[in-house]
């Protein structure tokens, strides 16, 4: 094994295991032995998110360990992403992102954050408990290419068809994507949205599995 | 023989005696839009008032012939007369339940009042127990009640509470311990006032979050402390999301009835809990009443369940309140023919 692949496999396995210190002091390593930021982020890092997805899917962990997974991820991550090369002619992608007004429920929401911070988006975390105008304000405001919102419970998710139809009329383009416990395909179809996550933990395998994408993209198996 | 009243079917259906007809009433919120507006008031309005609690509660059942009530409509009652605070959503166009909007960040700055029972909505709650006990006496009056751990979870921020099951096993323990307390107080509150029956929703813990091995230790010694406390009026264990691993766990807590939502195999269920436990649930009450198109499908969903083995046919969740009309009908009528024959733990007269 090599030294670079010791150092992504150290990353994984912190991530995997929910090692926060052995996270960061992987990462670490990898920035003092040279190995592309980018690289030890989506070798290491995400490969590990991956890992947790199959666990999670085969319910060997659950949202507990989940969440200190992802507390480990961005151990990791908030320390190579600083070292990160920007390619300055290359507009970089944007998520607007946030819970629905009468949701105070935060995880499912923060899980997909976490995928788009991991590929590297400029991530405009609007927190919850978000009045439906201040999602199309903002998005209208940074033509962000994703719109991003979570509703955990059924007595809030009628506010995400209002707000879909005031951001599809002034800006077609952007992509829209449900999250939340009651949000169905069916409910997604509904209300006019491009993308849905079923559950907290649909969240997660979905998540996860845009990781995935990332991956292969990166590595030029997609196009 | 005359019709038996709603209150009095209720009842034998938690005795399990025979019954004329399949009670229709829930555990879960109930208020429908047609009641508020034939009141002429708003949903944000009636989580404050005795009197609109009482009388859209009373107005959802008379409007669709169910059999009881269930108040309050929100779940942040006990939180906010512990201090985390209220959003009321006043001004806000449509319907949006309260929210708790302070928890508590981290396991040390939780301060619970020893007053909490006095304190914000709850004394208003009471007297709408009170207004609809004399003036809907033909109605089964239902309680309900947070699971220890749910209500952890809305009175401190529910991330670091999933974590704490983890890493901070004995401080969250102790903490929960404290909480079932004030689950066993709410209950024996809710007793007292005179309840019919009392629910306990555990909603935050199906294996959708947690893991059948923590439910075990965590979440069902507390449930069953909780139940054994309930000594004067039946009680309802329900949970929502994945409880198909966590049945029998469940069913092993001692409530007198469990209520489970769409995503629990009821047939597989009744196979390894048996026939003579009162089983409650299980349709989808966002799709079946406010988006099916034909009630001839909302039919076939209420059929579905009693076919499986329900014993009282239970939204899963609360009843998103912009219902349509002739769902809502359909669902009550369709109970009421198709729930004729016996079903498996109670017979008919």
């Amino acid at each position: 094994m090599s030294k670079q692949e010791e150092i992504l496999a150290k990353l994984k396995e912190a991530v995997v295991e929910y090692e926060e210190d052995d996270c960061a002091a992987a990462a670490q390593e990898a920035l003092d032995e040279g190995i592309d930021p980018m690289v030890a982020v989506m070798e290491g890092l995400a490969a590990g998110m991956e890992e947790v997805g199959v666990l999670f899917d085969t319910n060997e962990y659950f949202v507990p360990e989940v969440l200190m997974c992802a507390d480990a991820l961005y151990k990791g991550l908030d320390i190579l992403r600083p070292h990160i090369k920007l390619d300055i002619d290359a507009p970089k992608a944007s998520v607007v992102i946030g819970s629905i007004q009468g949701d105070v429920h935060d995880i499912g929401k923060n899980l997909v954050k976490m995928m788009f911070d991991v590929a590297g988006w400029d991530v405009y975390d609007l927190g919850r408990d978000v009045p439906l105008e201040e999602f199309v304000k903002k998005q209208l405001d940074v033509k962000s290419d994703v719109l991003a919102m979570s509703a955990m419970m059924t007595t809030t998710m009628m506010g995400m068809k209002k707000v879909i139809a005031m951001v599809k009329e002034k800006n077609p383009d952007c992509l829209i994507m449900l999250g939340g416990a009651p949000v169905t395909r069916d409910v997604a179809n509904l209300f006019g949205a491009d993308g849905y996550a079923e559950s907290a933990g649909n969240a997660v395998s979905e998540g996860i599995k845009m990781i995935g994408r990332l991956r292969e993209f990166q590595k030029g198996d997609i196009k | 023989m005359s019709e038996l009243t709603g209150k009095e079917r209720v009842k034998k259906l938690f005795k399990r005696e025979p019954l004329d007809v399949m009670p229709c009433f829930s555990g879960q919120g109930a208020v429908v839009v047609q009641a508020i507006e034939k009141m002429g008031t708003q949903f944000a309005k009636i989580h404050t008032d005795a009197r609109l609690m009482a009388e859209s509660a009373i107005t959802s059942a008379r409007l669709f012939n169910m059999d009881g009530v269930v108040i309050p409509y929100d779940m942040a009652v006990v939180a906010e007369a512990m201090g985390r605070g209220i959003s009321l959503y006043e001004d806000t166009e449509g319907i949006i339940y309260p929210t708790v909007p302070n928890k508590w960040k981290t396991l040390d700055e939780i301060d619970i009042p020893k007053d909490y029972m006095t304190r914000g909505r709850l004394p208003m709650v009471d007297e709408a127990f009170k207004i609809i006990k004399e003036e809907a006496p033909d109605l089964a009056v239902g309680a309900w009640v947070l699971g220890p751990f749910t209500l952890a979870g809305q009175i401190m921020e529910l991330d670091i509470l999933l974590k704490g099951l983890k890493k901070h096993k004995e401080q969250i323990a102790n903490f929960l311990d404290e909480v079932t307390t004030i689950t066993i107080d709410m209950c024996k509150h809710y007793e007292d006032l005179g309840v019919d029956f009392i629910n306990v929703r555990e909603m935050g813990s199906g294996t959708d979050l947690l893991s059948p091995r923590m439910w075990k230790t965590l979440i069902g010694p507390n449930l069953t402390k909780v139940f054994d406390s309930i000594t004067k009026v039946p009680s309802v264990n329900h949970i929502c999301g994945s409880t198909d691993m966590i049945i029998e766990m469940m069913h092993g807590c001692g409530a007198d009835a469990l209520s489970v939502d769409q995503k629990n195999n009821i047939v597989e269920t009744r196979k390894k809990l048996g026939n003579d436990v009162l089983l409650f649930g299980n349709f989808d009450p966002y799709n079946t009443l406010t988006q099916l198109e034909n009630v001839k499908d909302v039919e076939n969903v209420i059929k579905e369940c009693i076919d499986n083995g329900i014993d009282s046919v239970w939204p899963g969740c609360d009843i998103w309140p912009d219902i349509k009309q002739e769902n809502m009908e359909a669902y009550v009528k369709t109970v009421r023919e198709y729930g004729k024959k016996p079903s498996p733990a109670v017979g008919r007269l």
